[in-house]
């Protein structure tokens, strides 16, 4: 038997087989082919012949060594002949090293636990860390309050920027496009009824009491929840915490509270910019799209809008404020290991914000709704 | 033949900042050279343009005959690098990390591709239970040596080691450059390194290359020594090198 790799030939009960051509990585497919193709047949002693080999590496010494301790196990006796000084020293390797299927059974974990266990085990896991979450959140926030430090108000002031002021431009889009949304689809039911002056009421109520604040209040926890949980979860990588420790500042200090105050004053801010936003996206609506004066408009809005409404929704964005930097940068401070690790819990910062948000949202509705206001 | 490495003319500017001006120079197939000079002369960024890492300003780089290009294929096959802080990716374990280039370049069977990672695992020095683990887990001389043995995972012919005994211990170090001194003799490896360890120049390196001035100087170490720069005298008469010298010597 020949092939580009090896030629065999068998006499007085021994087989020889020459190795040729180049025994590299590159070659590993063919060559474990070749290899398994070599009969023993009624041979009891195998020699590998390696004189005309041209090139070997260590994948390829690999090879060959495994399949002659196959032929081994198999009791058959195997050898290895004219090797180039050069092509020993890398089976040397190899058989230096042992047998590395066998290391890498040793390597194998002892049997898995059972299924059941593994639950009960993750299901404590996940009641305990819940607790030690609202530990660590509001231990940061009693730190910072106890001993506040100039620094932290320069940090706060930076964060209000960047949180509240920068994100100004894309809240007053959203919440614009979401009142002409409001306005178009209140506008083309009411119509029906003759009642095409009430979609201003419509607009109006929900803008102001939900509609305004949940939209700026996503926004922020898209925009900033993210960037609290990354960047916390950066300097956390680098030892920046650590750092920050070491030179006798308290990062809860200089870092979380800022954050909250940031985010609690900024806010109702842009739940305000919200509200006008969605008001103006639906006179925008009422004067292009449908038969409504501006003035009409505007008169009605005044009609519409008690101060009520509007207290409704400037109400719960501190809370939602609240929420969104407290998980955010909880979520930041708990990045340990990996740049894998990071991603997920900024996902996890930005996810659970946004529920948290909407279950606030909720319970207030039903607190509202149980004291008519 | 063509020497392992060629560079011709490099020049890199960062701004006003010139770091190389018309470096040339020659890695000679089976030989470790150092790379060495102060901070700042670009020690990393002549690595970093040899390995298309970097935009060059102007000149021209070959490596085993293929010319560099920025960000374009080369010669990934025939190459493994050390980065100075190992680069595992930390979503994989140590065995996926070897694994991963092995399986980008070669159809083999995973069974196969197994074993081949555990045997580099081992050549590095680490013990089989740590294949399984992540990078978090490892301290920072595991991490080195798993990220040796991923730069190994190719059967490379030119290994790039970048800072391979910063951040480690004494002991560690030595045995670091033991492993590289073995390996670069049953692997017929080239061997460039960036170091700042003395006693690995004079252990471990047949030439070295001194940076100064934008220009290099190569040379087998004895001979760079003597040459007439001030840097260069400093350096090589620094009490630590004087005795790194000495007990290269007496080795």
């Amino acid at each position: 038997m020949s092939s580009a790799y090896l030629e065999t030939a068998a006499a007085h009960g021994a087989l020889t087989v020459s190795l040729k051509n180049d025994w590299v990585f590159g070659n590993v497919g063919p060559l474990r082919r070749a290899l398994s193709g070599v009969d023993p047949g009624d041979s009891r002693r195998i020699t590998f012949q390696c004189g005309g080999l041209e090139d070997i590496d260590i994948a390829g010494a690999w090879v060959l060594f495994k399949r002659s301790q196959e032929l081994r196990a198999r009791g058959l006796e195997t050898d290895f002949q004219g090797f180039k000084a050069a092509h020993f020293k890398y089976l040397q390797n190899i058989t230096e090293v042992r047998d590395a299927a066998e290391l890498a059974a040793e390597a194998r974990s002892p049997a898995a636990n059972r299924r059941s266990v593994r639950a009960i085990e993750s299901l404590g896991k996940a009641a305990t860390t819940a607790f030690e979450d609202v530990g660590a959140i509001s231990r940061a926030v009693i730190d910072g309050v106890k001993r506040p430090s100039a620094l932290m108000w320069r940090e706060t002031i930076r964060q209000i920027d960047l949180t509240g002021v920068r994100a100004i431009p894309i809240v007053v889009l959203v919440s614009f496009l979401m009142g002409l949304v409001l306005a178009y689809q209140g506008a083309t039911q009411l119509e029906r009824f003759g009642a095409t002056i009430f979609m201003v009421d419509l607009v109006t109520i929900s803008i102001l009491r939900e509609m305004g604040v949940l939209m700026a209040a996503i926004m922020v926890a898209g925009r900033s929840g993210s960037s609290f949980a990354a960047s916390l979860g950066v300097m956390k990588l680098n030892e920046e915490i650590d750092a920050l420790r070491v030179i006798g500042l308290n990062p809860n200090q200089v870092l979380i509270v800022p954050r909250v105050i940031a985010l609690v004053v900024a806010l109702p801010v842009l739940t305000i910019v919200a509200n006008l936003a969605g008001l103006a996206g639906g006179l925008v609506l009422a004067t292009v799209a449908i038969d409504m004066s501006a003035i009409q408009f505007i008169e009605r809005v005044k009609t519409a809008a008690e101060l009520e409404s509007l207290l409704v929704g400037l109400i719960k964005a501190p809370v939602f404020a609240l929420l969104i930097a407290a998980v955010s940068t909880l979520r930041g401070m708990q990045v340990q290991y990996s740049a894998e690790q990071l991603g997920k819990l900024t996902t996890v910062a930005v996810v659970q914000s946004i529920f948290l948000i909407i279950v606030a949202d909720g319970i207030f509705t039903v607190i509202f709704v149980r004291y008519g206001i | 033949m063509e020497s392992a490495i060629c560079v011709r003319g490099l020049v890199n500017r960062f701004g006003s900042n010139v770091v190389h001006d018309g470096l040339s120079m020659d890695v000679e197939h089976g030989e470790v050279i150092a790379i060495i000079g102060g901070s700042g002369t670009g020690k990393s960024v002549l690595i970093r343009s040899i390995l298309g890492l970097h935009r060059v300003t102007s000149g021209t780089i070959r490596v085993l005959g293929r010319e560099i290009r920025y960000h374009q294929p080369g010669p990934e096959r025939n190459w493994g690098v050390l980065f100075q802080t190992g680069a595992l990716l930390s979503a994989l374990t140590v065995q996926e990390n070897v694994e991963l280039p092995i399986a980008i370049h070669s159809d083999m069977p995973a069974d196969t591709r197994a074993e081949l990672a555990l045997l580099k695992i081992r050549m590095a020095g680490l013990p089989v239970s740590a294949a399984a683990k992540y990078p978090s887990e490892l301290s920072g001389g595991m991490v080195k040596r798993a990220a040796l043995a991923r730069a190994l995972a190719l059967e490379p012919r030119i290994l790039f080691l970048d800072e391979p005994t910063a951040g480690l211990d004494p002991i560690g170090a030595t045995e670091f450059d033991q492993l590289i001194a073995y390996l670069k003799a049953s692997l017929d490896l080239t061997v460039v390194m960036i170091t700042h360890d003395l006693d690995s120049v004079f252990d471990v390196c047949d030439r070295v290359a001194v940076l100064v001035d934008g220009k290099v100087v190569v040379g087998p170490t004895e001979q760079v020594a003597a040459f007439d720069h001030p840097w260069i005298r400093r350096y090589f008469n620094d009490p630590r090198a004087l005795k790194a010298r000495g007990k290269a010597a007496d080795g």
